[in-house]
């Protein structure tokens, strides 16, 4: 009797370890470990750019959502057609909140009022009219034709929260996306679990832990020794290490949406002298020093979009002097061109960050080479100073000029008269009723073939140099995927594909 | 006694107002405000009237003395005010801040002096001997190195060679060694060079000779030494204790450690004057508070010394 209980007592015992053994085998957690080079105080989606970062961890969703080909592509939302001023924008089916309570377009609505309300960028919205047809339908009116509202309807501020559910939007939002918050550190780590009531089916991670790193050798050395499996942003000195070791990293460059450019004085600067500056900077020799960092730019636009379609005249150093030469500058003894006795010195202002600092210094050396002369000026807030002031010959800056797939935004920032970031005198009527155009055009071919036209009317007047477009680069261990390596925006992350094998 | 402290919190509360008052008046007259660095942090483009409503919505548009004004009415009643980078109340920032940096600066503090305390004894005893030199040698090279270079080599030594800690480590003691040691190589290497100079110094008084004369035993004259030394000791550590609170940005940000430093610093980048003006004022008040403790502890330790 004693050796049967005994027995049993055995048996029960191997079929608990088995059980748990085979438990422990199967639960073993898939979390995929990053570094993020940003951390904010709060989660509110709608606030500031937190949208950004509840993107990037997976957390919260727009209506739609870019994709690889810079285009608006339906994520909550089915479709958005426009008819005149009036948008009309259809759900998807079945799309909920982590807590299960399906999203309405009632809850649509008084979300992009709330951004309106609280994020300065987007106060335009509350001068919307918003109706919910139905369930599922909200018709927006927008006053005046709006074409861009789709693409702007993509942006991660206009994530959907359930304003009813959430009882503390700056640490535990709720919302669509695959994952939801667990742990969340203000200015620290992130913490991310699956959202098991995920609308859009299967997630492939069980979590995330997002740290927070700013510095780029902890990075490097982090990834090395195993503790995280990706991350983007990557400095050219980590890229060298990585694409030395193909076989343990995969690492993949595009390029993204922000533009290293510069603004030449319209005001200040003859224009022949614009010209071969233009004619001389090299931004092939430029981003190949960069290492990898940068793609050559040849408009502020990405080639690949419809809207990036323009040309440059190549380099030629020859013409370049050449030009200067019939403007009536003469090569002075110590290798500077010279007019009426003046030096041919031109002022380079740049702050130093987004490699604008190697940048002028590059620029700097190649004009040299021309015989123009510059002195270099170092901001450290360049919006209050050079920006504000136009107290420049060439200025150098970084900004996104593409933020949601459609050319207008960039274009009116910089191109159109009275633009903060047209500080460099560049003004052309024929160009500004083009912009006036393109506001108002709804037709996306003659959109990119009319912002094409303003871009080359303002390369042609050597009004700028678009030098380099920042490349997202993003390394992953063997076997993780998903991580929007292939996306040119800087706001999305893991997705309930993100893998890790 | 009692007059006397009156008068130093009175001295206190006045060196705080033109302090405050003059930090106010340079970050007013900087270029660069906090609305276009909130409004730009990412990079994106804005129009001017989104700006000039950000700088509506935080007050920017008052002149400099209603703001200063505004500001030191809500300081006066325990109201640090609420950050413009984003929105939220600034004292619980200082105060995790300042805590994180306590502890690191503290523990470094305390490693280095175990560490040069006996070095710098020992170098100034045996001088121009060959343990003298190595502790030069040392002391040279810890102080001349970097910061962040000593924290990179650390983390690639010891997490990626030896593996003997994880590079993403915070908020347990195993987060706080390598910044720690870190912080307290050139703190190490500082503190053997200016204690030995000390003992150095202290060495050639008329009463060590008459004591070697005499034959008194070595222990007892070192202990002399040590006690007619710590009074100049005391005021090293409070410089030092008053630039280790204002914090390490290198460290804090490669070691990940949220302390006081790396808080100003992204405060500064973004303007965020409510915080950077709430650092200044604990800044001065743990300056002066600890540069009367100093004066205290050197007028008991050595009562020719005046307060």
């Amino acid at each position: 009797m004693k050796k049967k209980v005994l027995g049993l007592v055995l048996a029960a015992v191997m079929a608990v370890g088995v059980v748990g053994c085979g438990n422990s085998a199967s639960s073993e957690p898939n979390i995929l470990k990053t570094a993020a080079s940003f951390a904010y105080a709060s989660l509110d989606v709608h606030k500031e750019y937190y949208g950004w970062y509840t993107s990037i961890y997976g957390v919260s969703e727009a209506l739609f959502k870019m994709d690889e080909n810079m285009n608006a592509a339906p994520c909550l939302a089915e479709d958005a057609k426009a008819d005149g001023s009036v948008w009309t924008i259809t759900l998807k089916d079945g799309v909920a909140f982590s807590n299960g309570t399906p999203l309405t377009a009632d809850m649509v609505i008084r979300n992009l009022q709330r951004v309106a309300e609280v994020n300065e960028r987007f106060a335009y919205v509350a001068d919307f009219k918003m109706t919910a047809v139905d369930d599922k339908t909200i018709e927006i009116d927008t006053g005046d034709v709006y074409p861009t509202l789709r693409n702007e309807l993509a942006s991660p501020e206009f994530g959907m929260v359930d304003l009813d559910a959430t009882t503390d939007f700056d640490n535990d939002p709720v919302c669509t996306g695959p994952f939801v918050i667990s742990k969340f550190q203000p200015e620290g780590d992130v913490e991310v679990t699956k959202n098991t009531n995920y609308w859009g089916g299967d997630v492939k991670l069980d979590g995330a832990i997002f740290y927070y790193m700013q510095e780029d050798d902890p990075k490097l050395l982090a990834m090395q020794s195993g503790e995280i499996d990706c991350y983007n942003s990557v400095s050219s000195a980590a890229l060298t290490v990585y694409e030395s070791e193909p076989d343990k990293y995969n690492v993949v460059s595009i390029p993204g949406a922000r533009l290293q450019y510069y603004i030449l004085n319209e005001n200040t600067l003859d224009a022949s002298v614009r010209e071969a500056i233009n004619l001389t900077v090299d931004k092939e020799k430029i981003a190949s020093y960069l290492s990898g960092t940068v793609s050559a730019a040849v408009g502020p636009f990405n080639t690949n979009a419809a809207y990036g379609k323009v040309t440059v005249p190549a380099v030629d150093t020859a013409k370049a002097k050449e030009l200067l030469e019939s403007d009536g500058y003469t090569l002075g003894s110590d290798g500077f061109y010279e007019k009426d006795g003046q030096k041919l010195t031109i002022s380079i202002k740049y702050y130093a960050a987004r490699s604008l600092d190697t940048l002028a210094l590059l620029i700097q050396e190649q004009l040299k080479e021309i015989g123009i002369d510059s002195v270099l000026g170092v901001e450290e807030d360049p919006d209050a100073t050079y920006i504000a002031n136009s107290d420049f010959d060439l200025a150098l800056y970084c900004m996104i000029a593409d933020k949601s797939g459609d050319p207008l935004y960039f274009i009116e920032s910089t191109l159109k008269d009275g633009a903060y970031y047209d500080c460099g005198g560049f003004n052309d009527d024929h160009c500004e009723e083009l912009i006036n155009q393109l506001k108002f055009e709804t037709d996306t071919a003659k959109r990119a073939e009319l912002a094409n036209e303003i871009v080359q009317i303002a390369i042609d007047d050597n009004a700028f140099g678009y030098v380099g477009l920042f490349n997202n680069t993003t390394v992953l261990r063997k076997g993780v995927s998903g991580f929007a390596e292939n996306i040119p925006f800087d706001f999305y992350g893991i997705d309930a594909e993100t893998t890790i094998e | 006694m009692i007059k006397r402290v009156i008068k130093k919190l009175f001295c206190l509360v006045i060196v705080l107002v033109i302090l405050s008052f003059l930090v106010f008046a340079l970050l007013y007259i900087a270029p660069g405000d906090p609305a276009e660095k909130r409004l730009t942090s990412q990079g994106v483009a804005i129009t001017k009237e989104v700006l000039d409503s950000e700088r509506e919505r935080l007050g920017l548009l008052k002149p400099f003395l209603v703001r200063y004004g505004e500001w030191l009415l809500c300081i006066v009643r325990g109201d640090f005010g609420i950050s413009f980078k984003d929105d939220m109340p600034v004292a619980p920032k200082l105060v995790a801040g300042l805590r994180n940096t306590s502890i690191l600066a503290l523990t470094s503090l305390f490693v280095s002096l175990i560490i040069s305390f006996p070095l710098a004894i020992i170098s100034a005893i045996r001088k121009d001997g060959i343990t003298d030199h190595i502790v030069r040698l040392f002391s040279f090279v810890g102080n001349s190195l970097p910061n962040f270079l000593i924290s990179v080599l650390l983390m690639y030594l010891l997490c990626i060679k030896l593996n003997l800690f994880p590079v993403i480590a915070s908020g347990n003691i195993q987060g706080l060694f390598m910044p720690v040691v870190s912080l307290a190589i050139p703190m190490t290497g500082r503190f053997v060079r200016q204690i030995r100079s000390e003992f150095l110094n202290e060495m050639k008084e008329d009463y060590v000779i008459g004591m070697k004369g005499r034959g008194v035993s070595c222990r007892y004259i070192i202990l002399n030494l040590v006690h007619n030394c710590l009074g100049h000791v005391f005021t090293i550590v409070a410089l030092q204790i008053g630039s280790l609170m204002s914090g390490s940005v290198v460290i804090e940000t490669i070691f990940r450690w949220p302390g006081i430093g790396k808080l100003v610093m992204d405060s500064i980048t973004a303007r965020d004057y409510p915080v950077i003006m709430g650092f200044v004022i604990i800044m001065g008040t743990i300056y002066v508070v600890i540069n009367q403790l100093s004066d205290i502890l050197c007028h008991y330790l050595d009562p020719r010394t005046e307060i």
